[in-house]
């Protein structure tokens, strides 16, 4: 699961997915712009078939975070 | 909240990053998009520009900043004005219009709401009269969608000029407005909302987060409603659905089932055939062409099409039809001559995948629609596409059914004829030439558009545009309506004349309708500009052709004409003389 979210942070902020890591975020890569950031919010709602709460979607600074807002919606992530 | 859309779109992020490697270098058409609105539309460009690319259209869009419309339209100096638009979407929402007065409408009293109505109306009305009397390009502006809640609950509906009634008041203003204005249109983003529901196009978090009130998964659904405009400006509109039998028009297969087993009629599913059918009439009525390219035996097929009571679509309504058990990309091939159109202009219904795949590999310019394998959604899959637009439904448009009938008669007849001249002798072709005026401009800019085939230089033009030759007394435009002894071919062709100096006057544009070719009707209406370049005593004529894909049936006609080659353009000597078919009666408006 872990791979698939990795591929579409990818998808989305257009960048290698080599280039992506678990501390990942607006900070370390360019394009993650707050607009982008919504983009990606409603794809990983679409592909994980969950809804994140506004709190949450606040609080996503890294790639951590949002594994550990999607496990708190009983997403399985194995790494 | 689930929702059922009727053709899947990409996501967002696909367009975003697509939009960064498109390559556009070789494409000839362009287009100038400029977006504005009253909320975030991020993400609106570059799909459009996407979506442009895949349509072979080099697009440049300009954003206007957010919330700057006003500005921008205002400001004689703005970016907007410099970018030179061809079309402008104005995408307005309903809180940003009304303010305060969304959440409390009912703190204003009847005649305050009244005069509210009137306010906002005007301020939106002299924006738009600000933007199309600077600009010749077309404005389209959204409807505000009417807001599903009120305060007032179950009473909002008794309430006059209660919230809703207020938004519908001011979008039927809108709408008397746009009918007035030729450049403006209003697209019903209301309607949008109603389709796919406000509480999906509506997202509160994306709301909050960003001041998005077209939600990032509807953007691209959006964006390919917008893309109907474009496409027609551009010319890309399909002109004719080409239709598969079987399966397609009824349920069954004739041939086996005979007449009395396939499914047609008022129940399932043969009503969904019915009610494909009756949404095939209706284009049909609105100018659309229909055909049948089918493999069957033509004698069961027929009877159907002429005896089945619940048949829809009789004979008449076919302009062309192959019945037959050769393939269909002849059929095809077929039916685009006979028609004397393009293989672009046509779309093509059927059910069966293999044969869709066929036609899809082999005419990849045909708009092959992918039929839902349930007959219960070809209506909606009809609903979806949005290539049957024109800009203004035009006289020619609801009488085209009947001239492809008249063409059929006339076809038969030329086959009963050996020599060409007594051929057209005995149509008693009638020419009228006839000035660009308020009724044939639409016509005339719709020529420009759409005519490839005879069109000396393809130069696209308009409504606005040819508006403004029209007024200039150094241009000459004027078309030419047909008519013959089966019927009337309507406004069929166009011509535009640069008067130069004194001694000079360049042809713009010359084109004819693919309707009437063959009948040496070109020949009487530039025997028709000679005669008026003699009257003003003008020495020589300029002409120009410039090749396209399609524009080979007129390569030959200027040199044929008496012109003669210097460098990139034709000349005619005015003094020559110039001998036009007598068979040809023509009068000037």
């Amino acid at each position: 699961m872990s791979k698939k979210l990795y591929e579409l942070i990818g998808r989305v902020m257009n960048v290698p997915i080599s280039q992506i890591n678990e501390n990942s975020g607006p900070e370390s890569i360019e394009s993650w712009t707050s607009f982008n950031g919504y983009v990606l919010l409603y794809e990983l709602e679409h592909e994980f078939n969950v809804k994140f709460t506004m709190e949450e979607a606040i609080d996503v600074k890294t790639i951590s975070d949002i594994k550990r807002h999607l496990r708190n919606h009983g997403v399985a992530l194995n790494d | 909240m689930k929702h059922i859309v009727t053709s899947m779109e990409s996501k967002l992020s696909h367009y975003i990053n697509a939009a960064g490697n498109l390559d556009i270098s070789s494409f000839e058409k362009k287009i100038r998009i400029g977006i504005l609105g009253s909320f975030t539309l991020n993400g609106l460009e570059e799909t459009l520009r996407v979506k442009c690319a895949e349509k072979k259209v080099d697009s440049a869009v300009f954003v206007s900043r957010y919330n700057q419309y006003n500005q921008d339209i205002l400001n004689d100096k703005s970016e907007l004005y410099s970018f030179s638009p061809d079309i402008v979407f104005l995408i307005l929402d309903t809180r940003s219009i009304l303010g305060n007065f969304f959440y409390s409408p009912y703190s204003l009293s009847f005649d305050l709401r009244k005069e509210l109505i009137e306010n906002k109306a005007k301020e939106l009305m002299n924006l738009f009269t600000v933007f199309t009397n600077k600009t010749k390009s077309k404005l389209v502006v959204t409807n505000l969608s009417v807001p599903t809640y009120s305060p007032y609950g179950i009473c909002e509906t008794k309430s006059e000029l209660g919230l809703q009634e207020v938004v519908m008041n001011l979008n039927s203003k809108l709408y008397d407005y746009a009918r007035h204005n030729r450049a403006v249109y209003i697209y019903d983003l209301n309607g949008f909302v109603t389709r796919y529901g406000e509480s999906n196009v509506f997202d509160y978090r994306q709301y909050f987060f960003g001041d998005i009130k077209v939600s990032l998964e509807f953007i691209p659904y959006l964006a390919e409603n917008f893309m109907g405009y474009v496409k027609v400006m551009m010319g890309l509109n399909k002109k004719c659905i080409a239709l598969d039998l079987d399966n397609t028009l009824w349920g069954g297969v004739v041939g086996e089932d005979g007449f009395d087993g396939i499914k047609l009629g008022p129940t399932p599913p043969g009503n969904a055939y019915l009610e494909f059918q009756r949404l095939l009439l209706a284009l049909n009525q609105r100018g659309i062409i229909l055909a049948i390219n089918s493999k069957n035996n033509e004698d069961d097929a027929l009877e159907v099409i002429r005896n089945h009571p619940h048949m829809i679509l009789r004979e008449e309504n076919f302009a062309s039809i192959r019945i037959n058990w050769n393939d269909k990309v002849s059929n095809m091939k077929e039916i685009a001559e006979e028609l004397n159109i393009g293989l672009d202009g046509i779309a093509y219904f059927d059910d069966d995948p293999v044969n869709r795949e066929f036609m899809t590999m082999n005419l990849p310019e045909i708009l092959t629609v992918d039929l839902p394998s349930d007959p219960a959604f070809y209506s909606s899959a009809l609903h979806g596409i949005n290539d049957f637009n024109v800009l203004k439904i035009t006289e020619e448009d609801l009488k085209r059914k009947d001239m492809y009938l008249q063409e059929k008669k006339r076809k038969d007849f030329e086959k009963n004829v050996t020599n060409i001249e007594d051929f057209l002798k005995q149509l008693e072709i009638k020419l009228k030439i006839k000035k660009a005026d308020q009724f044939t401009i639409p016509r005339i800019s719709q020529l420009t558009l759409k005519t490839n085939q005879f069109n000396l230089t393809t130069r696209r033009y308009q409504e606005e545009e040819i508006r403004q030759f029209s007024q200039d007394s150094n241009m000459l435009v004027g078309c030419i309506q047909v008519e013959d002894k089966f019927g009337d071919n309507g406004i069929t062709g166009v011509f535009i004349v640069k008067k130069e100096n004194q001694k000079e006057w360049t042809i713009d544009t010359f084109l004819l309708s693919c309707r009437v070719m063959g009948r040496e009707v070109e020949k009487s209406i530039l025997a028709h500009i000679i005669s008026k370049a003699r009257e003003s005593k003008v020495e020589r004529i300029k002409a120009q052709y410039i090749p396209t894909k399609k524009n080979k049936p007129v390569e030959s006609f200027l040199p044929d004409c008496g012109f003669h080659k210097e460098g990139d353009y034709w000349i005619y000597s005015v003094n020559s003389s110039f001998k036009a078919p007598d068979y040809l009666k023509v009068s000037v408006e």
